[in-house]
């Protein structure tokens, strides 16, 4: 899901930065002392979670995590999986240094979407209703990257519906995985500390 | 506030671990493609860190500049060969799709012998080793490589290239380990600053 240096156009690649940089102040407005070691967590999870593939049929896919660092962060996700990229990018080549913004933008702002959509649902009392949100939210943040990728690529040249058939087809799996895993995170969350949800709301 | 923070932290993980546990590691995907001489040829490879390889993909070559010198397509086991004319460096692009785009070089003192004609570096070098082979006697030895020698000298030159390209593409656990406590550390010292303010915030009120 990485885009690799030299793949975009200079204008997408300014775009990107541009969108990131306003998408990291918000997000690090939004955090504080409560919620940094959430955010530690989840970005660290979605730094290693990009090494972990699982072998599925022909190829293999990996997870990305990043609906489940929405529905906890919401804006806050922003600066984690930034962080978690520009990690990934210094140290294994995913993606590259001149491509981060564009990346990070595709990776988060889908998570930022999914807070807004399903941040509702994931509070309900009912937790099975909870858990389905959560669910939907995690495929949910996988589908729009995946529709965020073949934008960046279709306004370098790439034409639009090859590079999403290509992209999203290839991620159904990995949204059916992350769907599920982000399912039984919320009802784990729901279980243990259901007010984990409440903390990225709550006023500085 | 500290024990609320501690089971926050306690919980995230706990979710963050389960959801990880539950998969086995493997390779990262990321394009990697080398070519090198290859008798009077420039052999490359396209793939994926994977271990797939990039089959029938179009690969272009040009100069530094960007004016074209040809173009190749890669085979079944995305090899692609290429004859070239110019003594300039030779730079190939191949754009395998959703955005996996490879670029790589082979510079001038690499390149295979065109017509004849090499580099004048190489071309003093080699007559010294020729030179220094004749006068200790070693000469006969070296006219007898044949070309069957050479292929299968070729053929493990390329399993060694594999390997190497496999340990680059290595994810220590060292490495991964300097990462958590690159987030870690932020954390801690984006912590400190809030903290920070909040102390000065309280004394000025």
């Amino acid at each position: 899901m990485h885009i690799v240096d030299g793949a975009l156009s200079t204008e997408v690649l300014i775009g990107g930065a541009a969108i990131t940089t306003v998408g990291l102040g918000l997000g690090l407005k939004k955090l504080n002392i409560e919620n940094i070691p959430t955010a530690g967590v989840l970005s660290a999870s979605f730094f290693i979670a990009s090494l972990i593939h699982v072998p599925l049929g022909p190829s293999s896919v990996h997870l990305i995590l990043s609906g489940l660092a929405g529905l906890v962060l919401g804006w806050a996700a922003f600066p984690a999986l930034f962080v978690g990229l520009l990690l990934q990018a210094v140290f294994f080549g995913f993606g590259g240094l001149t491509v981060l913004g564009v990346n990070a933008v595709n990776i988060a702002l889908p998570a930022v979407i999914v807070y807004f959509i399903c941040r509702r649902g994931v509070l309900s009392e009912n937790r099975t209703v909870a858990a389905l949100w959560g669910a939907f939210g995690g495929g949910l943040a996988i589908a729009l990257t995946t529709v965020f990728v073949a934008i960046s690529l279709a306004l370098t040249g790439d034409e639009f519906f090859e590079a999403v058939k290509l992209v999203l087809f290839a991620h159904v799996p990995v949204m059916i995985i992350e769907g599920v895993l982000s399912g039984m995170a919320v009802l784990l969350i729901h279980r243990v500390k259901p007010d984990l949800f409440q903390v990225a709301t709550r006023a500085v | 506030m500290f024990k609320y923070i501690k089971k926050n932290l306690a919980v995230t993980a706990l979710a963050a671990t389960l959801s990880v546990a539950v998969v086995v590691p493997a390779h990262a995907h990321k394009v990697l493609a080398d070519a090198y001489a290859s008798g009077d040829m420039i052999e490359g490879e396209v793939g994926f860190s994977n271990g797939d390889m990039a089959k029938n993909v179009r690969i272009e070559i040009v100069d530094v500049d960007g004016n074209p010198l040809g173009e190749a397509q890669t085979d079944e086991d995305g090899i692609f060969f290429f004859k070239p004319t110019q003594m300039v460096e030779h730079v190939f692009r191949a754009d395998l799709g959703a955005g996996h785009v490879a670029e790589f070089s082979v510079a001038v003192e690499d390149l295979p012998e065109i017509n004849g004609q090499t580099m004048p570096v190489t071309a003093t070098s080699s007559s010294v080793t020729q030179t220094l082979t004749a006068s200790s006697g070693q000469a006969v030895v070296a006219a007898q490589v044949s070309s069957a020698d050479i292929r299968s000298i070729r053929q493990e030159m390329k399993l060694l290239r594999k390997e190497i390209a496999a340990y680059k593409e290595k994810n220590d656990f060292q490495t991964i380990l300097g990462g958590l406590g690159y987030i870690f550390g932020l954390c801690g010292l984006y912590l400190f600053f809030l903290a920070r303010k909040e102390k000065k915030s309280v004394t000025k009120g």
